[in-house]
């Protein structure tokens, strides 16, 4: 049996967490019967995309927003500073 | 439940000092020599008042005052001189209100004691008198309900908001539920989270004053003419993994718990009663336990994400900014627990690893809490070492 090596905290969430430091090309189990395969590595506790996210669409992980992404992100890549922004107490 | 020591006033203790309390910065120097004399002493080293305006004294004092009155203060030694006290910071008053608690109370005044070397001998008698009869308190069977807990979530890391935090807000409901009284702060760390918690207040009154606690911080984090995302989440954040401050706020508001919201307490503030109580207070490792222990906590919570500490026995962000209350360091992270392990009391690690649930986590934290309590030292406790501490001032100083 696989063991679990990501985590979805909530239904709505567009990405899931890494419960290791996850290695690009293979497939990981997040939910029984239900995987994905990493486009690139993850570390402990970063964020991985589940579904297609396109530019300036919501990232929601706890259920709620947490920023927006500045690029289209494909399945199984991280997800960090680098393609996503927060929305709040921004000077623009 | 557990062993502490009752005050005259009513409330607990969970230790028994002695506190010596400089009311103005002139008089540091007299307290750091005194309370250096006599074992069990604590004192406060402030940066002070001159210069401040009028509401940052305000705050200055409200803190002292309420350090004194802390439970885990059994008598207090208050150091002033007139020369240099401010309508604030009046010493004489301030003894006044800690002796009507029924606290055992001295006043050393500089001058009247015949100056600076005088004052120390006399000062450190007068400690010596306190310690002996604070000696004479006895631990006694006390329960939840006697009991004030304070949290700070820190270097937090993706662990947090899934593991640590949550263990410490479940275990904030079981005390809070059982009458005791529960802190949590954090005001930039509400920006995004802000609607989650409105829902909890009590009323329309404390929902407003939480939202306006929250869009004042954020109308200040704009005005400094920097962008937030540069100042916070802060690099250790970003180095594990969290990318937002929504997404470092959603998890930092799981240590609150769930209970309802009774109010917003400002920085130092005493709660009127029992309950769980929001502070409106900033994040600094050297404030927010200052703060908290003015506003009457036992024991502060330092729930540690870590992940982006250094890999091996990390310093510690702060060891004794609470001076009188205690801190103890937890952490839901199991790479931070082993790392840091020379100062971490509690790990509730195994929820990531999926070996544990967050209820289980939070019945074993509480056994571990209130061993503490009942005089188990927390591991910062053993580092001889006092921390600088910051009041949290918020206007410009002239």
């Amino acid at each position: 049996m696989w063991k679990k090596e990501g985590l979805v905290l909530h239904e709505k969430d567009n990405v899931g967490i890494a419960l290791n430091d996850l290695t690009a090309g293979n497939e990981i189990l997040i939910d029984e019967g239900q995987t994905i395969d990493l486009l690139e590595d993850i570390p402990y506790g970063f964020k991985f995309a589940l579904c297609p996210i396109g530019k300036d669409e919501i990232i929601i992980k706890y259920g709620e927003t947490i920023g927006r992404a500045i690029e289209a992100i494909k399945p199984g890549s991280l997800v960090h500073v680098h393609n996503i922004e927060g929305l709040r107490a921004r000077r623009d | 439940m557990f062993l502490g020591y009752k005050r005259p006033d009513g409330k607990t203790g969970i230790r028994n000092y002695v506190l010596v309390l400089p009311v103005q910065r002139m008089v540091n120097s007299v307290a750091m020599q005194v309370s250096s004399m006599v074992r069990g002493a604590k004192t406060i080293v402030s940066t002070g008042e001159i210069g401040r305006s009028s509401k940052d004294r305000r705050t200055i004092a409200r803190t002292l005052t309420g350090l004194a009155l802390n439970g885990n203060v059994g008598g207090v030694l208050i150091i002033g001189d007139d020369h240099y006290s401010s309508k604030e910071l009046k010493h004489e008053e301030m003894a006044e209100i800690v002796r009507s608690t029924g606290k055992p109370v001295e006043v050393l005044d500089i001058t009247e004691s015949g100056g600076y070397y005088n004052a120390i001998g006399i000062g450190a008698k007068m400690a010596q008198r306190l310690a002996l009869q604070i000696s004479e308190f006895r631990r006694e069977q006390c329960d939840l309900k006697d009991l004030t807990l304070g949290v700070k979530c820190g270097t937090s890391d993706p662990t947090s908001g899934v593991a640590g935090n949550p263990v410490v807000g479940k275990a904030f409901d079981v005390l809070v539920n059982a009458g005791g009284t529960a802190f949590f702060s954090e005001t930039t760390e509400v920006i995004g989270a802000e609607d989650k918690l409105a829902k909890r207040c009590i009323n329309e009154q404390v929902k407003e004053k939480l939202l306006n606690a929250v869009s004042e911080i954020e109308e200040k984090a704009r005005a400094t003419g920097e962008d937030i995302r540069n100042i916070n989440p802060i690099p250790e954040n970003v180095k594990a993994g969290i990318s937002t401050l929504e997404e470092k706020s959603l998890g930092a508001i799981t240590k609150s718990g769930s209970m309802p919201i009774t109010d917003v307490l400002t920085y130092g503030e005493r709660p009127p009663g029992n309950g769980l109580y929001f502070i409106d207070g900033w994040m600094s490792s050297l404030s927010l336990p200052l703060g908290m222990a003015a506003a009457g906590a036992n024991l502060f919570m330092y729930q540690l994400g870590g992940q982006g500490m250094p890999a091996v026995s990390p310093p510690m962000p702060a060891y004794s900014a609470g001076i009188v209350t205690p801190m103890m360091y937890l952490s839901g992270n199991p790479r931070t627990c082993q790392k840091a392990g020379d100062f971490v009391d509690f790990c509730s690690g195994k929820i990531m690893e999926g070996k544990s649930s967050i209820e289980e986590m939070a019945d074993k934290l509480l056994e571990c809490v209130l061993g503490l309590a009942s005089g188990t030292m927390t591991k910062t406790e053993t580092v001889n070492i006092q921390d600088p501490v910051e009041f949290y001032l918020e206007d410009p100083c002239f």
